[in-house]
């Protein structure tokens, strides 16, 4: 038995994909931290950690890894990302980039997938349109805590968007009043409220969308999931709306891949 | 040179079934892409597969010297296609099979005499020739008109499954 007969049935050539995988994590709070180390368990090869932030108290109620010493030394959340990984698997290889995801773009548009773990909804958009354009299948979470009569709900969804299938957009994730709302207020129950067994509920769904995506472990893998999350109740299931999409994403049309007005003069290639 | 490429597999299956249809006389048919570029920073350059057009049965023509080639009509529409993006322009076929394809003595004589017209149209894109298998493709592409090809290192069907291989 050596770390991977457990795992597999994911299927003969699985270990050399794994291994042969890009992926880049955007966000490394709550979410982005549990699926860092869910990547190192199920040994991917390169993880790409991006998030400009460090640790602070409010974050040890979910960010896995993160310790109070980290707060104390106020530690970048990459750093924190980039031990954790290593602690599960030496050989994994880590590129931590401590900086917004807008400055680290070319080390994401050459990922295989990518990870969003982002809480701004306008962030969400931005990612998403900009792995349309690169042909990069986005796997996006994000979870909320609703004030309601009854007390608190807890709502999540897990999202894989990749061309020929709906985007955020198409799917009602993103969506012009949702980005006012967004803009005039977060959340209903205090500023940013998150905690970690949702993340970690999401966090492995969206784990689960990417190696399905890696490895033949799935007879019919997805391109497309809209997976919604009660967290009063504690189910996950498909979302009512990615069944009504009628098809044809209008918003990022195949035109549009590539760097915008790429031009091959004034470049040097190696 | 470092050159890459990624095509949705979605695509690629509807390449792969478009190209297996007969042909009235063409033993084999042929179909082009449109391309995005990005540059890496390592200094390769990444081609991004936009889409593909069939070309259209009449503009097939009879060739004594190969079998059948396709006429100016069909270079003309896809120049046209890739044109009003800013895309370059691939032209691209099947050899069937499984494994790494290789393009033929023909194919090579051929790709070098027409793809560099393409520049004329659209110099400010890469352009190249690609073949498929049913599992695999090869390509090469040029970055001047009046410069040599340069082979695909790697190519990604990117889709679910992903499929990632060396093209050389």
């Amino acid at each position: 038995m050596d770390w991977y007969s457990r795992q597999s049935f994911l299927g003969h050539e699985s270990r050399h994909a794994l291994h042969a995988a890009r992926i880049a994590v955007v966000g490394l709070g709550g979410g982005g931290s549990h699926v860092c180390q869910q990547l190192a368990h199920v040994e991917v090869g390169k993880i790409i950690a991006i998030d400009p932030d460090r640790i602070g108290a409010s974050n040890l109620n979910r960010l896995v890894g993160g310790t109070r010493l980290d707060v104390l030394l106020h530690r970048r959340k990459t750093s924190i990302a980039k031990r954790q990984i290593r602690r599960v698997n030496p050989n994994a290889r880590v590129l931590a980039c401590p900086h917004q995801w807008q400055k680290c773009l070319d080390v994401l548009k050459w990922s295989d997938i990518v990870i969003g773990c982002l809480d701004r909804v306008r962030a969400k958009d931005e990612l998403d349109a900009f792995c349309r354009r690169y042909l990069i299948p986005f796997v996006d979470i994000g979870m909320d805590v609703h004030q309601i009569s009854s007390g608190y709900l807890i709502a999540g969804q897990v999202v894989l968007s990749f061309v020929g299938g709906p985007c955020l957009r198409c799917l009602g994730v993103v969506t012009d009043t949702v980005l006012a709302d967004e803009a005039r207020q977060y959340g209903a129950a205090g500023a940013n409220p998150q905690v970690v067994w949702p993340n970690g509920v999401l966090a492995s769904s969206a784990v689960g969308l990417a190696i399905q995506i890696l490895t033949p472990w799935q007879q019919l893998p997805v391109e497309a999931a809209f997976l919604q999350y009660d967290g009063n109740v504690g189910t996950i299931s498909e979302s009512h709306r990615l069944a009504a999409w009628s098809g044809g994403c209008p918003h990022y049309p195949a035109e549009q891949r590539g760097d915008p007005g790429f031009r091959l003069q004034g470049h040097s290639f190696a | 040179m470092k050159l890459y490429l990624k095509a949705p597999r979605s695509l690629v299956l509807q390449i792969r079934t478009d190209l297996n249809r007969r042909h009235a006389f063409a033993h084999e048919r042929v179909g082009f892409l449109t391309v995005g570029a990005s540059l890496l920073d390592d200094g390769a350059l990444l081609l991004i597969v936009r889409d593909y057009s069939r070309v259209d049965d009449a503009d097939y023509e009879e060739d004594p010297s190969c079998g059948a080639r396709i006429g100016g009509g069909a270079f003309r529409k896809a120049l046209e296609r890739a044109y009003r993006a800013r895309s370059g322009l691939v032209h691209i076929h099947s050899h069937g099979g499984p494994g790494l394809p290789v393009f033929s003595k023909i194919d090579l004589k051929s790709g070098k005499e027409f793809v560099p017209g393409f520049f004329e149209a659209i110099p400010s894109m890469p352009h190249g020739m690609m073949v498929l298998s049913s599992d695999r493709a090869a390509g090469l592409f040029w970055l001047h008109k009046r410069g040599a090809p340069a082979p695909l290192r790697s190519v990604a069907f990117v889709g679910a499954p992903l499929l990632k291989f060396e093209a050389q």
